[in-house]
């Protein structure tokens, strides 16, 4: 039995908070290093917008006119219009590629190299994240924003406190992204091809997201599955709230159970985490 | 006095799925995969004492990187027990990663798109390394490893060599009570290499720091270890003095003799006949005797070949330790060399 003991250690909460915050300025300043490549982003994503613009300008030009406007799934051609730039540009700034990197360092065995060090590894992945993010939200998504609003002529909500609620549910929206992305990433851990796993959820994602179209274009179940799902959170929850069309009750519940969403994906993240570094053999030399 | 780190019946397996061959064979693993248990660390048990600095060698594939895997606490044991300064690694790694330091050769643990300084600066926010302690830290690498020249080059840019330094630093700059090194010296140059040993040297005595080196280049270990253990398929062969392994009496000192006349080898083991001697002819006047110390003596075999030919000249040899070494990893231990750890 060791006789000489070394003290067991612990950071205190601040200094805590202040290491992980360090990770989160140091991600942003990589990707501040590599923000040339996003100018393309600009583009693509004003295309995607345009894109969509048109199909639905055509799909509400098809139907015939009635004496209130023509309405699809409860929109009107404006708010389908705002909804799809605003899910777009909400888009922009959460999404990260959390999944494909931790499955790499797990496959690689790099992900040993985290491990040896007093830190938690699911924490500083969610800080880095949100460096990444905040890099996204400045240098990609505003540029996004002041192409895509004056081109298609994007009203604001119709109250003004709509700004503050939408901004804060698409931030909750980018925290259930990290979990997810997170979640998937471990997977690596047992999964040989992670690659496949990785596509499917991407797409996946976007259409639960209802990012590309309003769950109210979709029959009656589709919009029950989705409402038990998390994805809803990423895209359409924000989006709704920002058209107005979540208020009162409905705006707190909706807001509530991203949240709630949010902390039981962190903690099914570090359940999973925990147990497959525990019993997970790494890769490599 | 009492050991710092205690390893007891260690045990990891590895379970391997095994492909079957062709269509059929792939269909078949979809349904019924094949395991297979692959034992890669087996029963080893050893202790360490506090400031030893310990070779822990063996062929490829003997074990040596799971092993420090599981004294990092990356890799959880299959059973056994393993305890660093009282701590159980893979249990409390926040707290028990705070003391140790880890170098595995094969990869970096700095931040490859850092400059070199901003990862140690990252690295003395993540240990909570004091601003004079660090800088201390900081000038004697500058002094011992010479890192100060490429501080401000990112990671991914710098040479093995430089890397290397760096990573041996990064390992120290927390002051670590431990200090875990696999394959510190892969892939360097002699003069790198050189360097690396001295720095190890002087990180052991002014630092104090108790460390396990797994390499496989011998010149460390008669460099910079007393002791060996030297593990072979999972299980611990050797545990003892470095010097008792090369004077071990199953271990051969080589006799060459030069003859002014050619002789055959026939002759010599004719003329030695009565003595356990084993000859390798190099030319009909190159000659070398290979011989135990326990069973006979350089002077007899000599007695016996100057009685019937004329020597020119003559030269005796200690077995290197890579001879040694080689034919532990190829055919075990040999009778007389079991582990004699004082
Ligand atoms: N992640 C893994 N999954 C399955 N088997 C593994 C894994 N890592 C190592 N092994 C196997 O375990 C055994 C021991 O490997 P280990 O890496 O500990 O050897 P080593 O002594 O470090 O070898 P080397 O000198 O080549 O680095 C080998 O047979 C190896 O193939
Ligand atoms: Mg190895």
């Amino acid at each position: 039995m060791s006789e000489l003991v070394l003290a067991p250690w612990r950071r205190a909460p601040g200094a805590s908070l202040r290491l992980y915050l360090g990770f989160a300025r140091l991600a942003f300043l990589k990707y501040l290093a590599y923000r040339l490549r996003y100018y393309t982003g600009v583009v693509s994503y004003t295309i995607f917008v345009t894109g969509n613009a048109y199909l639905f300008r055509a799909l509400f030009a098809s139907r015939p006119e009635t004496a209130g406007g023509v309405e699809i799934g409860g929109f009107t051609l404006p708010e389908m219009i705002t909804y799809i730039a605003v899910s777009w540009i909400g888009r922009s700034f959460m999404f990260n590629n959390i999944d494909r990197t931790l499955a790499h360092q797990i496959q690689q065995g790099e992900i040993a190299m985290q491990l040896i060090k007093p830190f938690h590894v699911q924490t500083v992945t969610m800080f880095e994240a949100a460096g990444e993010a905040g890099f996204r939200l400045l240098l990609f998504t505003l540029p996004i924003m002041i192409v895509v609003v004056p081109l298609f002529d994007i009203g604001g909500p119709p109250r003004a406190a709509l700004y503050g609620w939408t901004l804060l549910s698409f931030l909750l929206g980018m925290v259930i992204n990290c979990q997810l992305n997170f979640l998937v990433g471990c997977l690596a851990f047992y999964l040989k091809n992670i690659d496949g796993v990785i596509r499917a959820k991407a797409i996946t994602l976007d259409f639960l997201a209802g990012v590309l179209v309003p769950f109210s274009f979709f029959p009656g179940w589709v919009q029950t599955l989705a409402a038990w799902l998390p994805f809803q959170g990423l895209s359409y929850v924000p989006v709704m709230i920002y058209l107005g069309k979540r208020a009162g009750p409905d705006l707190a519940s909706a807001l509530l159970v991203q949240a709630a969403w949010a902390i039981g994906l962190f903690l099914a993240g570090r359940l999973l985490w925990a147990r497959a570094v525990r019993s997970v053999t790494l890769q490599g030399g | 006095m009492a050991p710092l780190i205690t390893v007891d019946r260690l045990t990891k397996d590895y379970r391997l799925t095994v492909r079957r061959e062709g269509v059929k064979g792939g269909i078949v693993d979809l349904v019924r995969p094949r395991k297979r248990i692959l034992r890669a660390v087996d029963e080893v048990s050893f202790t360490i004492d506090p400031g030893e600095m310990v070779g822990y060698i063996g062929a490829n594939g003997a074990g040596k990187s799971t092993t420090i895997k599981v004294l990092t606490g990356i890799l959880t044991p299959t059973s056994g027990e393993v305890r660093v300064g009282g701590l159980v690694p893979y249990r409390q790694r926040q707290s028990y990663t705070r003391h140790i330091g880890v170098v595995f050769g094969q990869r970096t643990q700095l931040w490859w798109d850092l400059a070199v300084v901003e990862s140690f600066r990252l690295l003395q926010r993540i240990f909570e390394v004091p601003e004079d302690r660090y800088r201390s830290q900081m000038a004697f690498f500058a002094e011992l490893l010479g890192i100060d020249e490429f501080l401000n080059q990112p990671v991914r840019k710098l040479s093995l060599g430089q890397r290397m330094r760096c990573d041996l630093a990064a390992a120290l700059v927390h002051e670590p009570r431990v200090l875990f090194l696999d394959e510190p010296t892969i892939g360097l140059d002699v003069v790198a290499k050189e360097n690396v040993r001295g720095f190890l040297r002087r990180a052991r005595d002014t630092l104090g720091v108790t460390v396990i080196l797994t390499t496989h280049d011998l010149g460390d270990i008669e460099q910079l270890c007393r002791r060996v253990i030297i593990i072979d398929h999972g299980k611990v062969l050797y545990d003892g003095l470095l010097e008792d392994l090369r004077r071990g009496p199953g271990h051969r000192l080589r006799l060459c003799l030069d003859l002014a006349e050619p002789v055959t080898a026939a002759a010599l083991a004719a003329a030695t006949r009565d003595l356990p001697v084993q000859w390798e002819s190099d030319g009909a006047h190159r000659h070398c005797a290979l011989f135990s110390r326990a069973e006979t003596t350089a002077a007899a075999i000599l007695s016996r070949v100057l009685a019937a030919h004329r020597l020119r000249d003559m030269a005796l040899t200690e077995p290197a330790i890579e001879d040694v070494v080689r034919r532990i990893y190829r055919e075990g231990l040999q009778p007389g060399q079991e582990a004699n750890l004082e």
